[in-house]
């Protein structure tokens, strides 16, 4: 067995025993697993190389401070409930349509932050009680907000997975934006008519609008969507106008849209939006200074060569068998940084960049499977439902469904990527 | 001019972090939160 095997399973072997058996958080585990992995590897305690290593996904860990910041100003200056109750008042007659922008909806903001758990706590937890009340299952409610918020999380512009994988393999995020929508969006699409047509079938328009007119409350004026409609106009523009519409990074576009949001209300306290936004957004963060310190450490120690040349060699059946395993993980960032960076090499002969983004979708569904489930628990408090994985078995058949999606766009993934990119 | 809006913003979510490191009850999650703030103070203080 050579060295860096060793190296590796003992770095593996600490992550989980620090996780399970010391119950560290995730970001501290995977430091440890670095330093294990120095000692092991005969390079000391390298201090240099976890400090620079920690700063490997500071944009990052910027973009998801502000991020979650303006998601929290939008929460509590009521423009999501507005957004929410617009769209039930828009598509109440058409169900299939209505369960498919509230999806979207639910979506939208991992897709600002790149987090699936804000999904939930913001979007996730105000669609719950509409979807329940115009009845749908509460366990299919739930399902269905947790299913929604990975394909937040793996959905452009902002994909932290995707940034982790990079970062391991040395690839810019540029240029995922198609193929990340692609693994999303057509399994976001396939997902909400699958809970629509299961577990709604009944659909009672009458009821529903009843419901409507007995919940209709507070009215939101035009100005309080302005700092979502300048964050998303000025994300594309960047992208798509850069000529006219300056650079300005997207933590300064989330900071400017978030100015604005206060603008738009009084009486949002910044300091105390910004303590709950950054509190919930912390395990992530210490999440991403690990990954880096665990990545450099790989490289340090050569486990990374050694993975790299290791996987190029596996026989073709066992490499969409790893892909596959990637969601059994139990967590994203675990996944993508662990599995995900050796199994881009595995499949260099394809588009690295579709390769990547389904790589990734595999990755975030981890998030919903067991020890932590994580996403399942939170969905869980938000339907007050007190066993978590009851919730986790409506998500099979999605899940499944998403896997399969993602493994066919896998095995064509050179040939798509002819066509889309 | 970007370059001290983004040292502005990062001293602003450094000063947060602080505040709920202070704040924070268990040693577990202060150790992930000196994580953080350990690459933020140092990105500040222009060492690293």
């Amino acid at each position: 067995m050579s060295i860096e095997l060793i190296i590796f399973i003992c770095m593996l072997a600490t992550f989980a025993l620090s996780i399970f058996l010391f119950k560290m958080p995730a970001g501290v585990s995977l430091m440890l697993a670095a330093v294990v992995g120095a000692l092991i590897g005969g390079q000391g305690f390298p201090v240099r190389h976890l400090v620079e290593g920690g700063f490997g996904f500071l944009e990052a860990i910027l973009i998801i401070s502000t991020a979650m910041i303006f998601m929290r100003v939008m929460q509590e200056t009521g423009a999501l409930a507005g957004v929410s109750r617009g769209i039930l008042r828009l598509f109440y007659r058409q169900p299939t349509l209505l369960i498919i922008v509230i999806t979207l909806f639910v979506m939208f903001p991992g897709m600002l932050t790149g987090l699936s758990s804000t999904c939930i706590l913001t979007t996730g937890a105000l669609v719950a009680p509409i979807l329940i009340n115009i009845g749908m299952q509460r366990l299919a409610v739930g399902a269905l907000i947790a299913m929604a918020a990975v394909f937040g999380e793996v959905a452009p512009p902002i994909s932290i997975p995707v940034m982790i994988i990079g970062g391991g393999v040395d690839m810019p995020y540029i240029g995922f934006g198609l193929p990340l929508l692609l693994v999303s969006l057509p399994p976001a699409l396939i997902t909400a008519l699958y809970f629509r047509f299961r577990y709604l079938p009944d659909y009672n328009v009458a009821k529903v609008k009843v419901y409507l007119d007995s919940t209709d409350g507070e009215k939101y004026g035009f100005k309080l969507y302005i700092p979502i409609i300048f964050v998303i106009l000025y994300m594309i523009g960047e992208i798509r106008f850069h000529e006219f519409v300056p650079h300005l990074g997207v933590p300064l576009i989330f900071i400017i849209g978030t100015i604005l949001g206060l603008l738009t209300r009084r009486g949002v306290k910044l300091i105390d939006v910004s303590r709950t936004a950054l509190r919930s957004a912390m395990p992530v963060m210490a999440i991403l200074v690990g990954v880096g310190m665990f990545l450099q450490i790989l490289a340090l120690t050569g486990v990374r060569g050694y993975l790299a040349v290791t996987a190029l060699g596996l026989p073709e059946g066992i490499r969409y068998l790893a892909a596959g395993l990637m969601p059994f993980m139990g967590s994203a960032y675990g996944s993508a940084s662990i599995i995900g960076v050796p199994l881009v090499y595995v499949f260099i002969g394809k588009s690295t960049l579709v390769v990547t983004a389904v790589l990734v979708l595999m990755a975030a569904l981890g998030d919903l499977m067991p020890p932590p489930a994580l996403l399942c628990a939170y969905s869980s408090q938000i339907i007050e439902e007190p066993n978590h994985f009851r919730i986790l078995k409506k998500c099979i058949i999605p899940m499944a469904i998403s896997m399969a999606i993602g493994l066919l766009i896998l095995v064509f993934a050179q040939e798509i990527a002819n066509l889309i990119l | 001019m970007l370059y001290i809006i983004y040292t502005l913003i990062l001293a602003y979510v450094t000063f947060v972090v602080i505040i709920e490191f202070l704040k924070e009850k268990k040693w577990r999650n202060q150790l992930a939160m000196a994580m953080v703030l350990l690459v933020f103070i140092l990105r500040l203080l222009q060492i690293k």
